[in-house]
């Protein structure tokens, strides 16, 4: 590996600086440091190049630490305090509102129940009063049709709009 | 996000600080506190050396313990608390750049070269390069040499070079805690510290290490 050399291509340089900045953070698998290892021992260049990055890494330490004081935990405590106050607040104003909300909520349910229950009752009630309106002229002169034995007999008479009732309401 | 038992687990067995997280999600005033202060200079540490202004990071690390105590009853821990922290941290601070850009206030690097506020890095290599002082320079001075080198890097290279060297941050960590693949990551670090070398190595060669105080 030739690291001043201007005949690699820019993007294999990229690579081994890639590399090289990977095997210092300790980031690189057993492979790709044995790659870099076996380079270091191959190029004087590599390993200056190294070298350079690990002396520029270890200047950063002159960076100092900041620390804070007792004004900024406490500044910090109150703020969060305050915020947990009005937090509880709006709970505490919403809670009517919950409550009415649930009541509203349960009412609206109940009515819906309500209204489900009458119209699936209707429907049942519907089709039962459907059909005895439909036998009406049957039971009307049940104790005549009682008398015929014979139901062919009776469906011939019906044929022919011959049965009391139906002779009534003929067109 | 949906965390498994196991790994939520797994962080809680493996964590201190996850475990006092989950006490603050229980509202324990005390957790909070010690969480407190267990981050809160190294979190101004951070903040300050991304954004250049110590009054700024407070008023940002605030905002971060403020939101940690937002979120505290959706707490679920899917990595280490560090990284959640920052990460927390990274959007904060990314909020108040975004912020500072729309009210046309500039005072920290913003692009490669050629940016506002602090000098290029073309320009710092120059200088670099160009004025050698003769003397040794002190700790203050190398100092300064080595902060204009921060903030000649970009913002993001900047937060990645600041979580690995302050943090000890894995590169599998602080994708998490930017939000990038961690061969993003690795890219970027690595440009990151190739322009640092840039800047710093002329003052390296001529024999211009920290000296002593």
């Amino acid at each position: 590996m030739m690291m001043n050399d201007e005949s690699i291509p820019d993007a294999e340089r990229r690579d081994l600086d890639e590399q090289l900045v990977s095997y210092l953070d300790g980031e690189l698998d057993a492979a790709a440091s044995s790659q870099v290892e076996h380079a270091l021992s191959q190029d004087a260049r590599v390993r200056n190049e190294l070298q350079q990055l690990e002396r520029c890494w270890y200047l950063l330490d002159e960076l100092p630490r900041q620390e804070v004081d007792e004004s900024f935990t406490r500044s910090t405590v109150e703020m969060i305090a305050v915020r947990a106050e009005e937090e509880l607040a709006v709970e505490k104003d919403d809670l009517p509102k919950r409550r009415r909300h649930a009541w509203m909520l349960a009412g609206g349910t109940c009515l819906v129940a309500a209204i489900a229950g009458f119209f699936a009752v209707s429907r049942f009630n519907d089709r039962e009063n459907r059909k005895l309106l439909e036998d009406l002229p049957l039971v009307e002169n049940l104790d005549q049709y009682r008398q015929v034995e014979d139901v062919a007999f009776l469906r011939a008479l019906q044929a022919k709009n011959l049965l009391p009732g139906e002779a009534d309401n003929a067109p | 996000m949906v965390v498994s038992e196991p790994s939520a687990e797994r962080y809680e067995l493996r964590d201190p600080d996850v475990r006092l997280m989950l006490e603050v999600r229980d509202d324990s005033a005390t957790a909070f506190e010690e969480l407190m202060l267990r981050y809160q200079n190294r979190l101004v540490t951070v903040l300050e050396h991304l954004i250049g202004a110590r009054d700024q990071a407070e008023d940002l690390a605030q905002e971060v313990f403020l939101r940690v105590y937002r979120a505290r009853k959706r707490y679920v821990p899917d990595a280490k608390f560090s990284t959640w922290l920052f990460t927390i941290a990274n959007n904060v601070a990314s909020n108040a750049r975004r912020s500072r850009s729309r009210r046309r206030e500039v005072n920290m690097a913003g692009a490669e070269s050629g940016s506002h506020g602090a000098p290029g890095l073309d320009q710092l290599a120059l200088t670099a390069s160009g004025l050698m002082p003769t003397r040794q320079l002190d700790k203050a001075e190398m100092r300064d040499i080595v902060r204009l080198a921060i903030e000649s890097l970009n913002e993001r290279q900047r937060m990645a070079v600041l979580l690995s060297k302050f943090e000890n941050m894995s590169y599998a960590d602080i994708a998490v805690a930017m939000e990038l693949s961690p061969e993003a990551i690795k890219s970027l670090l690595s440009r990151a510290r190739l322009n640092l070398k840039e800047v710093l190595q002329p003052y390296l060669d001529r024999g211009q290490g920290p000296a002593a105080e």
